[in-house]
């Protein structure tokens, strides 16, 4: 079980609704992106991250988690840009520090903000939302199905392959290779036995082709939305004004 | 009276495997049923007709006395007032969250959504499980998942629950409260019919018994009366029930009497053992008083 989805489901602001965090993030994302970086770019940051960490209560240790691998990209991005090599050989290029801070700014400002996203809301609502939006009911249905049962087929390889190993099926490259070949040809059938299991399931409590459920969404509250338009309002100015 | 009845019913495995032979058996209302046989002798493939899943090969299956039909409206009809769980609740639980998996069922019996909504929330009062409406499946025990697969069917409220191996693979605490849930909706007049090979959670649990194997009903009667014929049961691959033994042991040994019942369960055979105990300690402090009176007249 992944943890960004055990955040996104067990987190304090998991029962707000839907459109406050979306526009919170999204809209930050906007700015931080439209905006020069000094300081939009830092506002953003010194916003978002108290937000997932203080507001929504996300634990540093699963934030930073998930913020590793994007900064090490960024990081190895920003290489380039801050370095020059030409006959002289390696040396620093001109101009270089002011646009990689900028990036760098930019790039950690957009990542709190889906961070924050990704971290306080369950990709099932995030589906959910995009459904409501006008995505098409088969593909909203779909994509619900393949995200419960990723998981499903996650323990079920993850216990096959600790089977392999426990019979030393990992033992050098070779075998090593063959074990999965064997792995993913066994998980195919079984996942189509699966499916058809839970068919049977569906079908024993009256399914009729579609996949209606009832959702208890989050109501907006108007008082929280004006206060996220107040502080996105706020940002826009501060990076306007102070650029 | 009977509401669900099978006969004569056979059905083979594309491949040629004969998994139900020429089966009768009769689902009365109000009743607890369990179908009690080794495993791979047909069982789930028995629930999967009696729900109109499986379409057999000879026989038919009769609610309230009328032949079902395999048609479209015919199945949503039957599986309206039958309900079936699998044994794997993974194969059942399918949403994002508990709530939204226990709605699927009222929301295709046509429910506006404040009726569906009371439906949930009553049959997950009814499986205790209120707390875990909004966890999406995957994040509950194997336990939980049951107990929310049981809750998607009796939201449905059906008059007959099949029951596929309802407490395999569940922990002690977790098969007690299970069958505390159990026990409440037959209380509210859901009539139960459940698989197991395990003949004590079936002697405890279950009002009558049907013994089943090789694709047929050996025998269908009071669990008493089924599960104290050793020879029907070793017929049928099983051993009978460790408590029934033990009281018919103490009924011919004169512990209990022929109109004391006899015990169920772990609580009753420990009662028993009490009495035992007691009537020991009594009778060697009555021998010793004697022992002491006579002594004294020797004296």
């Amino acid at each position: 079980m992944s943890p960004i989805d055990r955040a996104a489901h067990l987190n304090r602001w998991r029962h707000r609704s839907l459109a406050e965090k979306a526009v919170l993030a999204l809209g930050m994302l906007a700015l931080a992106v439209i905006l020069p970086p000094f300081p939009t770019a830092l506002v953003v940051v010194v916003v978002m991250v108290p937000a997932t960490l203080a507001g929504a209560r996300v634990p540093l240790k699963v934030w930073l988690g998930c913020a590793a691998a994007p900064l090490g990209f960024l990081l190895m991005g920003t290489m380039p840009i801050l370095l020059r090599l030409d006959a002289t050989g390696l040396g620093p290029a001109p101009g270089g520090p002011a646009l990689a801070a900028g990036l760098a700014a930019r790039a950690i400002a957009a990542l709190s903000c889906l961070l924050f996203l990704a971290l306080t809301t369950p990709a099932c609502d995030l589906i959910g939302g995009l459904r409501r939006l006008g995505l098409p009911a088969e593909i909203a249905e779909l994509a619900l199905l393949i995200y419960r049962f990723l998981f499903l087929l996650g323990d079920t390889a993850l216990a096959m392959d600790a089977a392999q190993a426990a019979r030393l099926g990992h033992v050098g490259l070779g075998r090593r290779l063959r074990s999965l070949g064997l792995l993913i040809a066994t998980l195919l059938p079984r996942a189509l036995e699966r499916a058809r299991r839970l068919e049977i399931g569906l079908a024993a409590r009256g399914w009729d082709g579609e996949m209606r459920v009832l959702s208890r969404r989050a109501a907006l509250s108007p008082s929280a939305l004006a206060l996220v338009l107040a502080l996105e309002a706020a940002t826009a100015s501060a990076g306007i004004w102070l650029s | 009276m009977t509401l669900l009845e099978a006969r004569a019913l056979s059905y083979a495995y594309p491949g040629g495997i004969t998994a139900l032979d020429g089966l009768d058996l009769t689902i009365a209302r109000g009743r607890r049923l369990a179908i009690l046989g080794p495993n791979g002798a047909g069982k789930t493939t028995l629930l999967l007709h009696l729900n109109g899943t499986l379409n057999p090969s000879a026989g038919r299956v009769l609610l309230d006395g009328t032949a079902t039909g395999h048609s479209r409206a015919a199945l949503a009809a039957w599986r309206r007032r039958v309900g079936l769980v699998l044994q794997d609740a993974d194969d059942q639980l399918f949403a994002a969250s508990v709530f939204e998996d226990v709605s699927f069922g009222p929301l295709n019996l046509g429910l506006s959504d404040a009726q569906a909504t009371e439906r949930i929330d009553q049959a997950l009062a009814a499986l205790g499980i209120a707390d875990l409406a909004e966890r999406p499946p995957h994040l509950l025990s194997f336990g939980q998942k049951k107990r929310v697969a049981i809750a998607g069917a009796v939201a449905m409220r059906p008059e007959i629950l099949l029951l596929d191996e309802p407490t395999a693979g569940l922990d002690h605490h977790g098969a007690l409260h299970l069958l505390a849930a159990l026990e409440r909706l037959a209380a509210e007049g859901t009539t139960l019919v459940f698989t197991s090979h395990d003949v004590d959670l079936a002697y405890g649990f279950a009002d009558e018994i049907a013994l089943f194997d090789q694709g047929r009903v050996l025998a269908q009667g009071p669990a008493a009366t089924i599960l104290a014929d050793a020879a029907l049961l070793k017929a049928a691959r099983l051993a009978p029930p460790l408590a029934l033994s033990i009281g018919l042991k103490a009924r011919a040994a004169g512990l209990l009497t022929e109109s004391d019942p006899l015990p169920r369960g772990k609580a009753e055979i420990l009662a028993l053992v009490d009495r035992l105990i007691a009537g020991i300690s009594s009778s060697s402090s009555g021998q010793s008083a004697a022992t002491r009176d006579h002594s004294r007249e020797i004296v």
